[in-house]
């Protein structure tokens, strides 16, 4: 969604909340996620990935534009780790590729191959997890504002 | 694809700390394949829960299960163009949207 398109969707969201009523904005946290490879409690770094962060940096700015229009007041900002565990560097690629679609991320082919490579057959109980941190802010509509 | 997402339940926890969602209306923009609506649903709210992708919506609906379709209603919509009224939710909840 462009710049534009988050502002507007903010005041849509606004005009759909009561008075008091909260926002919530979750989405990732400007933090690279880190892929492990993890059997019971042992977890094995693999590597950090190289996202782009465009729409993010946008996001942010959508949000302090209606928080100095005095749409909502932001109450928190919370952080917490979000982990997407997978079983075979096969289902990691489709979630990769659903991610590069989105022009979320360019190719991460020396990961993949780092994966193969690591998680070989002999080692079949081995999980892929990718986990990255989540931004939740919450804003509340003022009271009294229509 | 296996894909298990926040077996930790940090999520579940961090919106558990916001506010007591039962019986709260909430408007889920972006809801995807419905993953977040059910967890909020679970929660205790009424969802209503939109998502432009007609094919995640319909996945979305497929998987709702039953003992929870009269709290979660899935929606093709756009968040930039909600056909709702004005002052109808108690909250709305941006998933990955912005």
């Amino acid at each position: 969604m462009a710049h534009e398109g988050m502002v507007h969707a903010l005041h849509e969201a606004h005009r759909v909340l009561k008075a008091d009523g909260l926002l919530l904005d979750l989405r990732p946290a400007l933090q690279h996620r880190r892929v492990s490879l993890v059997a019971g409690k042992q977890w094995q770094p693999v590597g950090v990935m190289r996202e782009k962060f465009i729409d993010d940096r946008a996001a942010n700015r959508a949000v302090a534009r209606v928080l100095r229009a005095g749409l909502f007041n932001c109450e928190a900002v919370r952080e917490f780790d979000l982990d997407r565990v997978m079983d075979t560097t096969a289902d990691f690629q489709a979630w990769l590729d659903d991610f590069i679609a989105r022009g979320k991320a360019p190719s991460h082919e020396w990961l993949i191959k780092r994966l193969e490579r690591l998680q070989r057959p002999r080692r079949p109980k081995l999980k892929i997890v990718v986990r990255g941190a989540i931004m939740m802010k919450v804003l509340r509509k003022p009271s009294g504002n229509h | 694809m296996a894909l298990v997402i926040d077996s930790a339940r940090n999520e579940v926890r961090a919106l558990e700390q916001v506010t007591n969602w039962r019986g709260k209306q909430v408007l889920e923009i972006g809801c995807g394949n419905g993953r977040l609506s059910l967890r909020l649903a679970r929660l205790g709210a009424y969802v209503q829960a939109v998502d432009p992708d007609a094919r995640q919506i319909r996945d979305a609906q497929e998987a709702l299960p039953k003992h929870l379709s009269r709290r979660v209603q899935y929606m093709v919509g756009n968040g930039e163009q909600l056909a709702f009224p004005s002052n109808r939710f108690d909250l709305v909840v941006f998933s990955w949207v912005l």
